[in-house]
């Protein structure tokens, strides 16, 4: 049962299921079951970005001119996105990776988790430019209390899948005493975890994190922190191909062609998993409370916001094949984020741009009418 | 230093600068210089491309003089609103088609790998141009990167 590195033994990679089949030994993609994770793959390679490369200078004056209030929208808005992405960076790997089967599929998830770590160094990158102190930022994650709330709600599922994954692979199938503790591993039950995990993820990118990027994109309607929204763009872009992944897997569970134990479980699941996008909804709708404490914005406000958090969690429930529970949320009460989330007119190679972004702060690239001063005709 | 021209080394016929000399080279023969008697046409007139490449037209359904184009229409169904009837012409794909005759479709990435405009196909058959990446089921469509060749029947949710 123990995890092995590279499995010695001959078998048909393409007769395995997704997890818990044979582990993974040779890297290969001549041959794939399910050719779309080669082809996310490629997609999110396309879209390699560096954070240094969005200029971000305009933004240091913009957020110094913010009124209190909308600070506190913008810096809450952003501390809850590096939660997203601290655990998104590591725990499909962690958790994935020790029972994943297939080849395409073990890389889509590195590399998934690689570009999630590119969105945690641009979170720094932003915070580092607009405050002297970014610690003050980075160690409130830890103490504020409306965090950490979401922190355990985004990391329940994966704690529980991780523990269960750890102690099948040292012991195995069967009943256990652990340390004077009767612990029980069957194969329905892990599964059952697994696929919970899977729907969690798939609410944490396809709702929580369109919810956080209303309000950046909010600012950036009234022309406000636009390097910030910038660098949002390019997250959404990634995030949208992540989340097609996980619907992937979903939709791939309850067909029951690739593991017919997982269509059982998904069945069965159904409900809870409708209450997990009901629950997180209601989270959301909570946060929107928190943010908007002191005050709304220009063209968002918590009662905006709430109504795109039950648009998004009807579409994204669709999407996975369920009912919306949401009757009234019929259309997109922040049409323009169409707009924002579009990724034709995001700037892939630098060189093409529209572009503040691609001097990467070689040049000072404020014009000022003081600079023609010396100027006569 | 001498003003003297410099003399190339070896035999003076040994090479011209614009080939070999006449009579070593009896296999072609050069064409004959010939003064140009024709200038070309000069234009006098400046002439526009018809379509601004920089500036596309706000509605991207362009009209090709001389070609007979299919012509598909597309009945639109909503849980809600009335039912609408629209054409599909010449469109580089169905969302661009239904937007420019105002119908308001979900979209996100409009590169086939989000899945935000996922619709039902009641009836009817599209190609794609590029291969969907998002997740469909089997009575769905993804409009940003399909194209109609028949008439269709979409089911929009809202």
């Amino acid at each position: 049962m123990t995890y092995q590195t590279f499995n010695k033994k001959h078998f048909d990679v393409l007769k395995e299921p997704m997890f818990f089949g044979e582990n993974v030994n040779v890297s290969r993609y001549d041959q794939q079951k399910y050719p779309i994770f080669e082809q996310l793959i490629e997609k999110q390679l396309s879209f390699f970005w560096r954070p240094e490369e969005v200029d971000l200078s305009s933004d240091r004056g913009d957020f110094a001119e913010l009124p209190e209030h909308e600070k506190h929208i913008f810096i809450s808005n952003l501390k809850y996105q590096t939660l997203l992405d601290s655990v998104q960076g590591r725990s499909p790997n962690v958790a994935l990776l020790p029972i994943v089967s297939l080849p395409e599929l073990e890389t889509w998830i590195e590399t998934w988790s690689f570009s999630e770590t590119i969105h945690s160094r641009s979170y720094t990158h932003i915070i580092r430019n607009i405050i002297p102190n970014p610690a003050e930022v980075f160690d409130d994650i830890m103490n504020n209390k409306q965090i950490t709330e979401r922190a355990e709600s985004v990391s329940e599922y994966y704690d529980a899948l991780i523990e269960g994954v750890n102690v099948y692979n040292s012991f195995g199938v069967g009943t256990h005493t652990i340390n004077g503790e009767t612990v029980e591993v069957n194969m329905h039950d892990l599964k059952k975890k697994l696929y919970l995990t899977v729907a969690s993820v798939n609410i944490l990118e396809a709702i929580r994190f369109y919810v956080s990027f209303a309000c950046s994109f909010a600012f950036a309607e009234r022309t406000k922190m636009e390097g910030n929204a910038k660098v949002i763009k390019l997250i959404a872009r990634d995030e949208a191909l992540h989340l097609t992944g996980t619907q992937h897997m979903m939709q791939l569970f309850a067909q029951g062609k690739d593991d017919p134990e997982m269509a059982v479980i998904a069945a069965e699941c159904k409900q809870e998993v409708i209450e997990m996008f009901a629950d997180a909804a209601q989270q959301e709708k909570d946060w929107a409370d928190y943010l908007f404490k002191d005050g709304s914005m220009i063209g968002l406000n918590k009662e905006i916001l709430s109504q795109y958090v039950e648009y998004i969690t009807n579409q994204r429930l669709i999407a996975v094949g369920f009912d919306t529970i949401f009757p009234n949320a019929k259309s997109n009460p922040l049409p323009w984020m169409n707009a924002w989330l579009v990724s034709d007119n995001v700037q892939v190679a630098p060189q093409e741009s529209e572009i503040s972004s691609y001097l990467v702060g070689a040049i000072d690239s404020e014009v000022d009418t003081d600079d023609f001063g010396d100027f006569s005709l | 230093m001498s003003n003297s021209p410099v003399t190339p080394s070896g035999e003076a016929n040994d090479f011209f600068l614009d080939g070999l000399a006449g009579t070593q080279n009896p296999d072609f023969q050069l064409e004959p210089d010939a003064a140009q008697t024709a200038l070309p046409k000069t234009q006098t007139e400046l002439q526009l491309p018809l379509v601004n490449p920089e500036q596309p037209e706000p509605a991207p359904q362009f009209e090709f003089d001389g070609m007979a184009k299919p012509v598909f229409t597309i009945h639109i169904a909503t849980d809600t609103l009335k039912p609408q009837q629209v054409h599909f012409r010449s469109a580089k794909n169905l969302l661009e088609s239904l937007e420019a005759q105002n119908i308001q479709v979900p979209y996100q990435c409009r590169e086939g790998y989000c899945g935000a405009c996922r619709c039902k196909k009641i009836s009817g058959q599209v190609t794609y141009i590029k291969e969907p990446m998002a997740w469909i089921n089997d009575d769905e469509i993804l409009p940003c990167v399909s194209i109609p060749t028949s008439d269709l029947t979409l089911k929009f949710r809202g």
